[in-house]
């Protein structure tokens, strides 16, 4: 669970003070599919950065499963991301030097896990998303929606308590954002997985638990899915 | 560092030099294998004059040892006695007593000044190799008398253009020279034979019988110095202590000792070149590699800011940039030896010319484990800064590119 206290952040740019965020409340529940909208400006990046253990409150708390996030130094913070935090971006990020499968395998093998493990694993995550046939292939060889799907199986290798997605969408076609958001759908539903997405497209509601709208650095309003209100 | 840490680190060195820009790769380390060889290169020549200095002074000048008239006299005397006491020393291979005076040498209508040297053909023999380097003719023999034995650019050639320096103009075997000696006497000697051995004081002097210098200047068994051979090299000051001990009173001098002064200011000089080429080198592969690792790190900035982002540690970045910054600098090392090899076999075969003769590339040990040191020294830290400096960037500016 997350809890989000008052949280404010503000930016220097030059002389001039940026207030991005102007004391954000709420919380997130295990096992929700949230999604951040609001228009440009409004401070839904930077609350997931914050969310996400990339960027620091000027002020407020976030705890994160008990863990007050603030309180810890750089070093614990990476490995607070590396063991509980998953990221997806908008434009993927994947090491070009590696396959599909090393992409994949990179946070396993940085928390220290078997290879045996990792492997398998690896080769199961790749599996559900659709990427099976694809594990030895390099970055250059996959379509945009491929690129991403290795992203999320990144972001799952270390089964992380949140998924954070940053715009995932934005350099896909409209059927290839709906491949990856039915993963995310997918997910969700059948794991439990908790996911966190920063989105501006009004139709990716539809696959979430829950959104959450931002405006001037507040949030603005929420409001349950209807999808899922009629699931529920 | 945790072990996971090192293996991702290079893992990822691995894989980044195994499918990354293979051109800058192999240039980069074409660029170490030259600063390797330049490191290597100019000590190897500069070892290799002092080798080539120092056995030239114990083949040809000086032997190991060199004893020298007591102080304020101008010869040895009795040197049959100390000769004797030099023979008792095990160890001690051979001696042999010079007479070297200056001497005027006339041959058609050319006259030239230089020094004359006798000595007992058997003994020197037994400390020198000039009698191996004879060009024309014969060495001398024990009892000769009116022949003389001339240094190639002494006797010169008939075409002055052959000659490097002034000469008598083509003196050959079997011709007579006068030779004016210090105390005015004038001889006329048969040339026996010309030598040739390279080494530039023994190609210009003229050698006559020990016998023969003592009747013109009415000595006997004196000798202006008296060379020392020693079984093996490298133990002249021990010796010159045990030549001590067994109570020769004259001036001792070990053949370094004698040569100090021109090439010691000759191997000074080139030290200093030595120092200012390796501060170069050094300085091209600092340079290289910072703008090869800084490069690339700009270009990976925001993949840096993403590896940062999902929990990879900043150390592993900087730990991957280090291997591969040591796997560019071993290459380089192990391609530098390989040119360095090929260099130093080159120039066996064709060595280089210098005034004392010819002199081989000497590659030292401690030469080769400096340059390997200071090339692996300086390519490290030029690669640590750069790699350090990005990956301690702010995770959002990293992946920004603020």
């Amino acid at each position: 669970m997350i809890e989000v206290l008052d949280v404010t952040r503000v930016y220097q740019m030059g002389l001039v003070e940026v207030q991005a965020l102007r004391g954000v409340r709420c919380s997130i529940q295990q096992g929700e599919f949230v999604g951040i909208m609001g228009p440009s400006g409004s401070g839904k990046s930077t609350l997931l950065h914050i969310l996400g253990l990339l960027d620091s409150p000027t002020s407020g708390t976030v705890t994160i499963d008990g863990t007050d996030v603030g309180l810890l130094k750089e070093q614990e913070k990476s490995e607070f991301r590396l063991n509980h935090l998953g990221y997806v971006f908008q434009d993927y990020a994947l090491v070009p030097e590696l396959s599909v499968r090393e992409n994949v395998v990179l946070p396993a093998m940085a928390r220290g896990a078997p290879p045996d493990t990792y492997l398998k694993e690896s080769e199961e995550i790749l599996r559900q998303v659709g990427l099976g046939h694809r594990i030895d292939h390099r970055q250059y060889e996959l379509s945009g929606g491929e690129q991403q799907r290795v992203a999320i199986a990144r972001a799952l290798i270390n089964r992380p308590g949140i998924l954070f997605a940053d715009e995932p969408c934005a350099n896909l076609d409209s059927n290839t954002s709906r491949t990856i958001l039915n993963l995310f759908r997918e997910l969700n539903e059948k794991y439990g997985q908790t996911i966190i997405m920063v989105t501006h497209e009004e139709w990716h509601e539809e696959f979430m638990c829950r959104v959450l709208y931002m405006k001037d650095g507040l949030i603005d309003g929420e409001k349950a899915c209807k999808m899922r209100e009629n699931k529920n | 560092m945790p072990s996971q840490h090192f293996s991702v680190a290079l893992f990822l060195a691995i894989r980044s030099i195994q499918r990354g820009n293979r051109f800058t790769f192999f240039l980069t380390v074409m660029i170490m294998g030259l600063v390797f060889v330049n490191l290597v290169f100019l000590p190897s020549i500069i070892s290799g004059v002092v080798v080539n200095f120092n056995s030239q002074s114990i083949n040809y000048n000086y032997g190991n040892l060199v004893i020298e008239p007591r102080e304020n006299e101008v010869y040895i005397s009795g040197v049959s006695e100390v000769k004797q006491k030099i023979s008792q020393i095990p160890g001690i291979s051979g001696s042999s007593p010079r007479f070297s005076a200056g001497a005027t040498y006339h041959y058609h209508d050319n006259q030239l000044s230089g020094q004359i040297t006798g000595f007992n053909p058997r003994y020197e023999q037994e400390v020198t190799l000039i009698h191996t380097k004879m060009k024309d003719g014969d060495f001398l023999a024990e009892g000769d008398t009116d022949s003389i034995v001339l240094g190639t650019s002494l006797a010169g050639n008939i075409d002055e253009r052959l000659d490097q320096v002034d000469s008598l103009g083509g003196v050959t075997t079997g011709d007579s020279i006068d030779v004016t000696f210090s105390n005015g006497v004038r001889r006329t000697l048969r040339v026996k034979g010309i030598i040739e051995s390279g080494v530039y004081s023994v190609d210009r002097t003229a050698f006559i019988t020990l016998k023969e210098i003592e009747s013109v200047y009415g000595l006997s068994d004196t000798a202006t110095i008296l060379l020392v051979k020693l079984d093996g090299d490298g133990q002249e000051d021990k010796y010159k202590r045990i030549l001590m001990e067994y109570g020769i009173a004259e001036r001792i001098r070990t053949y370094q000792e004698k040569g100090l002064g021109f090439v010691n200011d000759a191997i000074r000089s080139f030290e200093i070149i030595n120092a200012i080429s390796t501060m170069v080198s050094l300085v091209i592969a600092i340079v290289v590699i910072f703008i090869v690792i800084f490069i690339n790190t700009i270009n990976k900035r925001r993949q840096i800011g993403i590896l940062k982002a999902i929990g990879i540690n900043k150390n592993i970045i900087v730990y991957s940039y280090i291997i591969q910054v040591f796997i560019i600098a071993s290459c380089g090392i192990l391609l530098g030896l390989l040119f360095s090899s090929g260099l130093v076999l080159y120039l066996t075969y064709k060595p280089l010319m210098f005034p004392g003769g010819a002199v081989l590339p000497v590659v030292e040990a401690g030469s080769i484990i400096r340059s390997i040191m200071s090339l692996a020294l300086v390519s490290l830290i030029s690669g640590f800064i750069p790699s350090w400096k990005t990956a301690n960037e702010p995770i959002l500016d990293a992946i920004r590119g603020n």
